[in-house]
């Protein structure tokens, strides 16, 4: 985790205007905690264990928003996360102070932190914090890190983290079986040296009897390795919906970068499209069938 | 039956451990920051320790249904001890903020020495001033006396009594503490300090009003499960079903809900042992299930 901010690339963090309308009720607590730590900002370890309780945890409410350079999804965002962002934001908390709370936070506090990534420039912290959340396994943290938003995408086409904690980053999805759609255009960062690390992955899986990150195949797709193409198709023919479906996903984005497969991948799904007994799949071999 | 298990340190107990008392249906545990059974020799490892009971401890007790709190605070012991006293001291404030931390504790007295009683009086300001009940280790040589000094302590500091939970009482310090205003705990060991059919003649005796109940299971020879045998103990001498789940659930639960961040509801559900779908009641998934497309 050296990889320092590209330069010149945009970082505008929203406005504090911005999460202060977003706050609703919890506007004037946030004001009056912020009126505290603008008197006396070593306050802020003591005052920021206290937001989830002091502000509550309900979801801000609004769907997917820009904000500033992020766009996430305030339905996944609550209150909580919005006042902690207002604030570090606000008093323009240094990288020193943030890796302190994280270092020493709780479950939810760290959580919090993650959240406010999204809304503070990307760069040195990006980079630390996201690091944090890749050593842990801890599923609340990875989501809040990770999901609802397009921060990891952001941060990636920044160059705010090297290409290897990048690949792992997205790794860790398919790790912990996350949904990838939840990392708004985090796709778009597909490479064939992820796909080796997803292919090896669910190898290892399945020689354990264990099932598959379903995105892989999507990944496969976009961005094939060796192997990938096999992976593919055998997945047409596998027992499970899931699976299948897909499988036929991972294809369709394989057809689309690659002319030469397009051919082999319609005969294939020619013949397996008359076994195939779900509709929505069904459907997409015969997408698959039109060469 | 639900358990509200008010002092056990799972820090030194085992995943079994967990499985056994989810089991045995303890809904949560309360885990007093302790003495680890050697002396630390820097306020790191204090601070180590701390946040493993925001943290990891807290995580691994939600994988089993388990919700987790604790309290903060120096152990007498180690009061005693000039390397961190002071320096644990000034850490305190930032740990009991968090939002597990429902108390101060354990605090008290173990030697009964004139710096144990200081640091005592500290920590009942630093409760006071965290708006926190707390919770008092007795010492377990010279009890009696331990137990006087120790309601001294809290009366010189004018602590409200009744945010108070003296522990590791016995027959004879009840007789000191039952008209107090302050809640008796009682650590059931499987030999010493306590053991379920002298619980069940206490609770015989006095009843259980401010009585809670406890394994302080840790390191040492105790049993996590003592609370679950008591409870059949109780109730296999005549005690009424609801009267034992108020001393096992509802008493515990009312002497923390003291601080302002526990209450009934929040243990309504088990913790959730699926963080993907709910944390704390809060879902951040939105419904969405991975395993599905």
């Amino acid at each position: 985790m050296t990889a320092a901010p590209a330069a010149g690339m945009v970082r505008r963090p929203m406005s504090k205007s911005e999460t202060h309308d977003l706050l609703g009720p919890a506007a004037a607590l946030a004001d009056e905690l912020l009126h505290e730590l603008q008197k006396d900002r070593t306050r802020l370890p003591v005052l920021f264990p206290g937001l989830p309780r002091r502000t509550g945890k309900n979801a801000i409410g609004g769907g997917v928003r820009k904000i500033g350079d992020a766009t996430v999804d305030l339905d996944a965002f609550r209150t909580c996360d919005l006042v902690a962002a207002h604030l570090v934001a606000s008093i323009d908390a240094t990288e020193a102070e943030l890796v302190d709370l994280f270092s020493h936070g709780d479950l939810e506090e760290r959580a919090m932190l993650l959240r406010s990534l999204n809304f503070l420039p990307l760069g040195g912290i990006t980079n630390n914090l996201l690091g944090e959340a890749l050593r842990t396994n801890v599923v609340l943290h990875l989501e809040a890190a990770m999901c609802d938003s397009d921060l990891l995408a952001r941060t990636i086409a920044a160059g705010a983290v090297d290409a290897d904690t990048a690949n792992r980053l997205l790794l860790k999805f398919a790790f912990i079986d996350m949904d990838l759609t939840r990392a708004f255009g985090a796709e778009s960062h597909a490479s064939e040296t992820l796909s080796t690390m997803l292919q090896d992955l669910a190898t290892e899986r399945e020689a354990a009897g264990r099932s598959v990150w379903r995105h892989t195949y999507r990944m496969l797709g976009l961005a094939p390795c060796a192997g990938a193409f096999a992976r593919l198709l055998g997945g047409l023919e596998h027992g499970d919906d899931g699976v299948r479906q897909a499988a036929a996903d991972g294809l369709l984005a394989l057809r689309a970068s690659d002319s030469d497969a397009a051919t082999l991948i319609a005969q294939f799904a020619r013949e397996r499209s008359p076994r195939e007994p779900r509709a929505a799949i069904k459907k997409q071999l015969e997408q698959l069938a039109t060469n | 039956m639900l358990i509200f298990e008010p002092h056990i340190h799972m820090f030194s107990r085992i995943t079994d451990d967990y499985e056994q008392l989810s089991l045995a249906g303890v809904r949560a545990v309360l885990e007093p920051a302790f003495w680890l059974g050697q002396n630390r020799t820097s306020v790191g490892t204090f601070i180590d320790y701390f946040e493993t009971l925001i943290g990891w401890e807290r995580h691994r007790a939600q994988q089993f249904g388990i919700h987790h709190f604790c309290t903060m605070g120096l152990n007498p012991r180690e009061a005693n001890d000039d390397r961190v006293n002071k320096d644990v001291l000034a850490v305190l404030p930032r740990y009991c903020e968090k939002d597990s931390c429902i108390g101060v504790g354990e605090i008290g007295l173990d030697d009964q020495t004139k710096t144990e009683e200081k640091f005592m009086s500290e920590q009942l300001e630093l409760a006071r001033n965290h708006d926190l009940p707390v919770l008092v280790h007795t010492p377990h040589r010279d009890k009696m006396k331990g137990f006087e000094r120790c309601i001294a302590i809290v009366r010189e500091a004018n602590f409200p009594m009744e945010r108070v939970l003296l522990d590791h009482g016995n027959e004879e310090t009840i007789k000191l503490t039952r008209d107090l205003g302050c809640w008796s705990g009682f650590s059931i060991y499987p030999n010493t300090k306590m053991d379920p059919a002298r619980m069940v003649s206490i609770v015989l005796e006095y009843g259980i009003e401010r009585f809670v109940i406890n394994s302080a299971a840790d390191w040492g020879v105790s049993d996590p499960m003592m609370v679950p045998r008591t409870c059949v103990k109780l109730e296999q001498a005549g005690v009424p079903r609801e009267k034992v789940e108020q001393l096992v659930w509802k008493n515990p639960i009312d002497f923390f809900a003291q601080s302002g961040r526990l209450n009934a509801e929040m243990l309504a559900q088990p913790a959730s042992a699926n963080l993907r779908e709910t944390f704390e009641g809060n879902s951040v998934l939105r419904g969405q299930d991975p395993d599905k497309l």
